[in-house]
């Protein structure tokens, strides 16, 4: 009996620790969003705020920039999370499903951007996207990255695990494979849906480098191009930039939290593959 | 290049409707073949058409540019594979090299070693707790890395809380991001801290996966963790362990937006990581820099796309196998 408890407690105490090592740092992050000037970075050293204020939370919200690049990017992940989805399911579908000619060869064509490192295009999308005259627009964002190899990839692995025999009943009705595609197939699909949509909206939410490439104007700029590059511009202002990045960091975060079994699950199937 | 999508659809589905109407009235008459064609040829062309423009066309474009001098001021000129020798020869490449190899080194074996003992204790759990830590552990992972970036660089500033718990060990301070020899380090720091939740879960599902009989018979032998570590736990993890480890290494190579933000590949290219040393000539705009930086890239890719197209086949073909 004392050595259950004493291994349960055991277990406590490396359950604490290892949880407080991990989420230290952003504890960390939004502690000093509390802070005043001074005491941010002080010596001697101060670890909790003398006085709890929320003035730089207030004062970064109130920022047109930063409240107009946290609006845009998140508009802009929306739709990009919805295009990403009907384009990557559907060519999911057709190549679990359909057979038709040249299906291997175009299944090489769509899967070989997975080995193709994003450095190695880069720099000529950049070219392509100038030639295109898409620079500064919201569609330079959105639209290069919709295609995903990697989420047609899992989408098909699921679409592949799907029952026949629905299906087979459908087609002997006459439904049209587009009928089957729109009212069997996605409605059964929102669990993984969510578990790939996640990525998508991350991916967008988080992304930098492309946006510095590409947006030049201040109407476009993405939530994390501002916090890169808040301090070239703006100078040390440590508690306002933690305050930001606390405040750009919690919608994905929440993101986990909402829908943790679903991406626990995800990362276990995209892992073993 | 949208005209072709536009004009794909109508033609698909008024093909669609008729030979459905005809199969409704004889079945027996043999499937459209098509029928088929047409619409998978609709449902894929958007992806088609989008990797086209956005991922084999910058390819191809990059290979042929690969062997161009391109300049403002005259037509491109043809130069074979001159650029090759000049990245090759290129001493800067070399140590950008070495810093991503090095870089790779410190993140992958150390994220893997964290990842696996966190993953042992998770599975020793009840399901609540188990479920609490592996939320916990993958917080991180959905942090952009510009916020650990951002982050990270204010942890290590000269007052910052790096160099307070340093001074708890009586140690420091350390210039942790201006020093030739511990920058790479400090930079690998919120690397690890990053790939943490996605090791640890990928590691957990394989634990998840050794039959339980195994160390309980190898506990009545009296065998303690380590030994069931290192005689049942880690060669049935193989698969796992090879696939973490090369898609880590390909993934930490790459590096981009942590040395770009920290340091911007400083003090003296201590932190310059391939990708950055080629984003950076890229950027610098001196004549030929463009066909210089592409050429870099590609040779980078080609040694990392090998890779992981072998693992890929690897893993894959093992899991089938294994069915």
């Amino acid at each position: 009996m004392t050595h259950a408890i004493r291994t349960r407690s055991v277990k406590w105490v490396l359950l604490v620790l290892i949880s407080v090592s991990v989420l230290f740092p952003l504890a960390w992050m939004a502690i000093a969003g509390f802070k005043g000037k001074t005491e941010v970075l002080s010596s001697p050293f101060q670890f909790f705020p003398e006085v709890w204020q929320v003035q730089n939370y207030v004062d970064i919200l109130k920022d047109p920039e930063f409240s107009r690049a946290l609006l845009i990017t998140f508009v802009g992940a929306l739709i990009f999370t919805a295009g990403s989805l009907a384009v990557n399911s559907m060519a999911a579908y057709a190549f679990a499903r359909l057979e038709f000619a040249g299906k291997r060869l175009w299944w090489v064509y769509c899967i070989l951007p997975m080995f193709v490192p994003s450095m190695a295009i880069l720099l000529t999308s950049f070219v392509v996207v100038t030639r295109l005259g898409m620079l500064n627009t919201l569609a330079v964002l959105i639209i290069p990255g919709v295609a995903s190899a990697v989420q047609m990839f899992f989408l098909r692995q699921f679409y592949l695990g799907m029952p026949m025999a629905v299906e087979e009943a459908a087609r002997l009705d006459g439904c049209s494979r587009w009928q089957i595609f729109l009212k069997i197939f996605l409605p059964q699909s929102l669990a993984v849906f969510v578990v790939v949509g996640i990525g998508s909206y991350m991916g967008y939410w988080n992304a930098y480098v492309w946006p510095i490439l590409t947006v030049t104007s201040p109407e476009l700029t993405q939530i994390m191009q501002f916090l890169g590059t808040f301090r070239s511009n703006r100078g040390n202002e440590w508690g306002l930039l933690m305050a930001g990045s606390t405040l750009a960091a919690l919608p994905t975060i929440a993101l986990l939290l909402f829908f943790q079994r679903y991406i626990v699950a995800g990362v276990r199937i995209s892992g073993i593959k | 290049m949208s005209v072709i999508a536009r004009r794909a659809r109508p033609t698909e589905e008024t093909l669609d409707e008729a030979p459905g109407a005809r199969r409704a009235l004889g079945k027996g008459i043999r499937p459209g073949r098509r029928q088929e064609n047409v619409t998978a040829y609709a449902m894929i062309a958007p992806m088609v058409i989008l990797l086209g423009i956005f991922v084999m066309w910058p390819l191809v474009y990059a290979f042929y540019l690969s062997g161009f001098e391109i300049s403002f001021y005259q037509d491109p000129k043809f130069v074979g594979l001159q650029f090759y020798e000049y990245v090759l020869t290129d001493e800067r490449f070399w140590r950008a090299l070495r810093v991503g190899v090095g870089y790779a080194a410190m993140v992958v074996p150390t994220g893997m070693l964290i990842g696996l003992l966190i993953a042992s204790f998770i599975k020793t759990l009840s399901i609540r707790m188990a479920a609490f830590m592996k939320t916990t552990i993958y917080v991180p992972a959905v942090v952009s890395t510009v916020v650990a970036s951002v982050l990270f660089v204010f942890m290590y500033q000269d007052q910052g809380v790096a160099n307070w718990l340093l001074s708890l060990l009586r140690a420091g301070p350390v210039n942790w991001l201006n020093s030739p020899s511990v920058a790479l380090p400090a930079i690998a720091v919120p690397g690890i801290w990053l790939g943490l939740g996605f090791t640890t879960l990928v590691m957990l599902a394989g634990l998840l996966d050794i039959p339980e009989s195994y160390y309980e018979s190898a506990e009545l032998d009296g065998a303690g963790f380590v030994k069931r570590t290192w005689y049942i736990t880690l060669p049935l993890l193989k698969n796992v362990l090879l696939y973490l480890f090369v898609t880590g290494l390909v993934g930490a190579i790459q590096m981009l937006d942590l040395p770009l933000i920290m340091t911007n590949g400083g003090p003296v290219d201590a932190t310059t990581t391939p990708n950055l040393f080629i984003f950076n000539t890229f950027r610098d705009g001196t004549e030929y820099s463009t066909s210089f930086s592409l050429t870099a890239a590609l040779l980078l890719f080609m040694v990392l796309g090998t890779i992981s197209a072998l693992v890929f086949r690897l893993v894959n073909s093992e899991k089938a196998m294994d069915a």
